[in-house]
């Protein structure tokens, strides 16, 4: 089921616009243009790196009137994984890459009468495919884009050519802080909130909106939670009647996936809740990193999401 | 049967407060006052202030028990009285306009009152999570004619004349948000004059 539906693609351009942001270009290998998407959606890139392999979520940056090609913006991150990193090192003009269809679990609420939108660094990707919907609707929409210095400020002018005044930019450098509560205090009825950006923002944003008494039907958020790196436990999957070690550096999805067993999946970042696996037995500890299951269901320790958490201790059985 | 069993006939509950907002918009008509006179008193203990809440209100000329006296004394900051439904929603819009982020509105009357209001609230794109409604009083239909498109108000029975073309309508379960009204569907299309038994039903 997750494995069928992916497309080849080849990479037709790469840019590095900035000193930890590169910018892809991707189009279809058979020349065919790609899936119709809507903005704030992201793909699965798979990236077959010698005996590993990668599937990151990636926002598509693209304008959705604009299917020829999909373009996405890839943050070198965190050495230890490797995802970004085989991006930014491997990949190179001209080579084959696999992606999933595009999945939407950021969309803008087509009722709002004003969007107010917050970025922090690579977070802004999402937001410049959604600001091209935006552009032709009638809702008011304003961006609040904040980056450590200028230099670090991706897709900046790609932004204001499009956008203007509605472009708002915030340096680090320069002691520029989004006012987040005093933008959340005054708004129109009828205003989103959407935020995308490092969790401290994320959730700042989230108590702000709550502490103004927005209803959560208005508050919007995305991160893919890269999957933490951890210590290796052995997993058991009951109907498949296999056991495989989990690396540390492997989320519990990746070494399900390469023990050759189908699990689903959907975003890869503990977000959407389609991984949601049921815990048969544990002999230890659920160390549970996703936005999905509630306190309550961490506690309890029915489920886990495979995607982006894991387990200490001596055993862990599935229903995989 | 064409009248029950329809999934988009609304369902009420009982106002409470919402803590959370910090503005809070109570509309009723009627018996209504009865339930936001409460709701008024629990939100005050929940600790808002006075200015925060705002009361508007139509009295029903038809009922001898509305007390409007104890609606012009009830602890809020604003306390709007009206004898006519489309003055309370001119200026219920207006209200919204000057309204942000964090208000609360809370419905309480015959469904065919809170339908209005609720169309204007969703113009405004409040959501479900920003608008309480408790239904009280008549249960009178507004009637849509889906084959004249003119509305019937006040609507008792099982079955109706159109106000509009005069057409013999079956009342549906099928309410429609938009237009604040129940379907009406023409029930002697094939024998015309042969109507099942007419039934007070919405009392």
């Amino acid at each position: 089921m997750s494995h069928s539906n992916t497309i080849q693609v080849i990479v037709s351009a790469i840019h590095q616009v900035t000193p930890l942001i590169k910018h892809f270009v991707l189009r279809a290998a058979d020349g065919s243009p790609l899936p119709a998407f809507s903005g704030g959606s992201h793909i699965i890139v798979v990236m077959r790196g010698g005996n590993r392999v990668y599937r990151n979520p990636y926002s598509l940056l693209s304008s959705p009137n604009e299917l020829e090609s999909y373009e996405i913006g890839v943050r070198r991150g965190d050495p230890s994984r490797g995802g970004s990193v085989f991006m930014h090192d491997q990949v190179h003009v001209g080579m084959p890459l696999e992606i999933a269809h595009p999945v939407n679990l950021f969309q803008r609420d087509k009722l709002a009468r004003k969007h107010v939108l917050l970025a922090g660094g690579i977070g802004i990707t999402p937001f410049i495919a959604m600001m091209e919907d935006l552009r032709s609707g009638a809702a008011l929409y304003e961006l609040h884009y904040s980056v450590r210095a200028p230099e670090h400020a991706a897709f900046k002018d790609r932004l204001t050519a499009r956008h203007g005044e509605r472009v708002k930019l915030y340096y680090d450098s320069a002691k520029q802080l989004i006012d987040i509560e005093g933008l959340l205090a005054r708004q129109p009825l009828g205003t989103h909130v959407y935020v995308c950006g490092p969790a401290p923002m994320i959730e700042r944003v989230i108590q702000s909106a709550r502490a103004a008494g927005w209803a959560e039907s208005h508050i919007h958020w995305e991160q893919f939670n890269a999957p933490p790196v951890g210590v290796a436990f052995d997993v058991e999957l009951a109907k498949s009647g296999i056991t495989v070690t989990v690396p540390p550096d492997q989320s519990l999805l990746e070494a399900i996936e390469g023990s050759g067993v189908d699990a689903p999946y959907l975003c890869r970042g503990g977000v959407c809740g389609e991984c949601k696996t049921k815990v048969v037995a544990v002999d230890g500890t659920l160390v549970h990193h996703d936005h999905y299951l509630s306190a309550d269901e961490k506690a309890l320790g029915a489920f886990i999401m495979p995607c982006v958490s894991r387990a200490t201790g001596k055993k862990l059985v599935l229903d995989l | 049967m064409l009248i029950t069993g329809i999934k988009s006939k609304p369902v009420y509950t009982p106002l409470a407060p919402d803590v959370v907002g910090h503005t809070h918009l109570l509309v009723g008509f009627g018996v209504g006052g009865d339930p936001l006179l409460r709701l008024v008193g629990e939100l005050a203990g929940s600790g808002s202030t006075r200015s925060s809440r705002q009361l508007y209100y139509v009295s029903d000329p038809d009922l001898r028990l509305a007390s409007t006296s104890a609606i012009e004394a009830a602890d809020a900051g604003v306390i709007k009285l009206y004898t006519d439904t489309q003055a309370l929603l001119t200026d219920f819009r207006a209200t919204l306009e000057r309204s942000i982020m964090g208000t609360r509105l809370y419905v309480a009357g015959p469904e065919a009152f809170m339908g209005l209001v609720m169309r204007i609230a969703a113009e405004f794109n409040l959501n479900r999570d920003e608008i309480r409604a408790e239904e009280c009083g008549s249960q009178a239909r507004r009637v849509h004619c889906i084959h004249c498109r003119t509305q019937t108000e006040n609507v008792r029975t099982n079955i109706v004349t159109c106000v509009g073309c005069q057409r013999w309508l079956v009342v549906r379960d099928h309410y429609s948000k938009r237009l604040a009204a129940y379907m009406g569907v023409n029930i002697d299309a094939e024998v015309p004059g042969e109507l099942p038994p007419i039934q007070e039903v919405f009392v």
